[in-house]
């Protein structure tokens, strides 16, 4: 009888996780094992039932021509840059309204409504705004005399990657500063009373208990916000599709031109390895990274 | 010090209306530009406000016979995707929150970790197997494909609402008689509406939002969905002609922008719940 409940128990429980774990592994699981080993022959989008082994080639072809190397640069640059902006500019926000403003709630809600946005409705409007002669933006930055003459945005070498990363943070921005809200109404009241009998100022209290407080949210979000812009693609493919002369090719680009535009199948699976390799080794980089924090916090206390 | 405090309460409000103009004056740009007239569309200094609103970007719009298509397809694949993510989030996400098994935390831990994995490299091989089961340019794989991407941060959301649902209710009701998936359907997920509630949503925006799945594994144009269909017909086809495009844009938010608007007190609560406590 208790072994036959127990044995109840097991196969509900394969029931419940079952479906979820098969569909995973379907479309996950397997394909990123098959595209490792797809990035060991040579395949093409056109001839795929040949296969043949091509000793690293792909490897080989993608360290030659040096677009890797160019595209890991760009995209480490779009991610640090949006990534802390979003972060600075995100605790500012939801410090003030954490703070005792006007309308807060009503401000809460509104502020995400450009997270709802579909990203590549986000791409077209920012196309729109940075449009160089009819543009709002340039016509703007012209009436405040920030600029002189209209600027190209999206076709210029050393703006695009910036045009984008605006476009990024007006749709990020309201996600991060939610997160961080949500974490600062976890903070107990009381703690900062205390600190004001102390007589700390507000600098102290946040840099002594809000920012300390907050370590595992700012964890957590500053990780998904790393994670969702090294894979970002919509944004660069509607804004830019990579160009001005690869300034804004990331890897996700890159290996999507590679696998689907130039149809090699073989040298797009072996820039996505790459990829994933530099992926592991940043979020391995970025939990040491939190884990020294965490010994020195300890030490302070 | 009263001064002080006063400034310090301006800056604060001239920061937050900043932010403001940031985040919501693209938006006002884009529902304005679309009815703006050609004629007014190039006018310098623009209109900030139209003199002369017009209706005829969305008349095109809705009677150039494909942009209902895309349309419907958009909310055929996102609902059936929101369907099936719930139904097995919601079962994964139970067996993980109420049961203790070997390698439970492994699993947890791997099924978090696919929302790392370049979607690029999985799209390739993904592709190629697709093409093997004749599983290209159909809306079922489609579905699949965006349920699975759905599927991880749901299972992690829903797991954290079972958690905070006392076990006691769930044994008396055994004691009582009622079956396993009686005691599921009956107490527990009545329960987690809220939480229900979250994640259908997430996969709604999520698989609303999605792009690189659709104009990969979708070449029919009938079959297309919105964002794929804009991005293919629209941009190139109107070459720039913003009032249209900026119509497109508007016509294609309105549902999200409804569904953000009449649940977001769930969907904020359950994504910080996710997130927070993962």
């Amino acid at each position: 009888m208790r072994l036959s409940e127990k044995k109840k128990d097991f196969l509900f429980l394969a029931v419940l996780i079952l479906p979820a774990l098969l569909l995973l592994l379907f479309t996950i699981g397997i394909p990123i094992l098959k595209s490792l080993y797809l990035s060991f022959f040579d395949v093409s989008l056109l001839s795929m039932k040949t296969q043949t082994w091509n000793a690293f080639g792909n490897y080989k072809k993608l360290f030659a021509d040096q677009e890797l190397v160019h595209a890991i640069g760009v995209t480490f640059r779009y991610v640090v840059t949006v990534v802390f902006l979003q972060f600075a500019l995100g605790m500012m926000l939801a410090l003030i309204l954490n703070g005792k403003i006007p309308f807060r709630r009503a401000l809460r809600t509104v502020i995400l409504i450009p997270w709802v946005i579909p990203t590549i409705i986000g791409a077209l409007l920012w196309m729109w705004l940075f449009q160089p002669q009819y543009g709002v933006m340039n016509f703007i930055l012209q009436r405040l005399e920030l600029i002189g003459k209209p600027l190209q945005w999206l076709s210029d070498i050393h703006l695009a990657l910036w045009a984008v990363t605006i476009a990024a943070l007006w749709k990020q921005l309201p996600f991060m500063v939610t997160m961080l809200l949500a974490g600062m109404q976890g903070i107990p009241g009381e703690m900062y009373e205390a600190a004001m009998i102390d007589g700390a100022g507000k600098r102290q209290q946040f840099f002594h208990i809000t920012l300390p407080m907050l370590k595992n949210t700012i964890k957590t979000v500053t990780l998904i916000a790393c994670i969702e812009n090294f894979k970002m693609f919509p944004l660069f493919w509607i804004m830019t599709s990579g160009g001005p002369v690869n300034a804004t090719t990331t890897l996700s680009i890159l290996s999507y031109k590679t696998a689907f535009i130039d149809l090699d199948l073989g040298k797009g699976a072996a820039t996505g390895a790459l990829w994933l390799v530099i992926m592991l080794l940043f979020s391995w980089v970025y939990n040491r990274l939190f884990a020294i924090g965490e010994g020195k916090g300890g030490a302070a206390h | 010090m009263n001064r002080s405090k006063r400034l310090s309460a301006f800056l604060s409000i001239l920061i937050a209306v900043l932010f403001l103009l940031f985040l919501l004056f693209p938006l006002y740009w884009m529902l304005l530009t679309s009815f703006k007239d050609n004629s007014v569309l190039f006018k310098l200094p623009p209109e900030w406000w139209p003199s002369k609103p017009v209706l005829s970007h969305y008349d095109k719009l809705f009677s150039d016979g494909v942009f209902l298509g895309y349309y419907r397809n958009s909310l055929i694949v996102c609902f059936c995707t929101t369907a099936v993510t719930l139904l097995a989030a919601m079962f994964a996400g139970y067996g993980f929150s109420r049961f203790e098994f070997k390698f439970k935390s492994f699993a947890l831990f791997s099924i978090l970790s696919t929302q790392m994995l370049p979607v690029v490299s999985l799209l390739i091989a993904l592709y190629t197997m697709y093409n093997n089961y004749h599983l290209l340019n159909t809306r079922a794989g489609l579905v699949i494909a965006l349920t699975t991407s759905c599927l991880p941060f749901s299972i992690w959301m829903i797991k954290v609402f079972f958690d905070n649902i006392p076990v006691d209710l769930e044994e008396s009701a055994k004691i009582d008689g009622a079956t396993r998936f009686g005691i599921l359907f009956r107490i527990v997920l009545p329960l987690t509406k809220p939480g229900l509630f979250s994640i259908g949503i997430y996969s709604f925006i999520l698989s609303w939002d999605d792009f690189l799945y659709s104009i990969t594994l979708i070449n029919k144009d009938e079959l297309r969905p919105l964002n794929a269909g804009i991005a293919i017909r629209y941009i190139g086809e109107l070459s720039y002609d913003w009032s249209s495009i900026m119509t497109v844009c508007v016509t294609s938010i309105v549902p999200i922008t409804l569904l953000f608007l009449f649940f977001q007190k769930y969907m904020v609560s359950g994504l910080t719940a996710g997130a927070v406590k993962g």
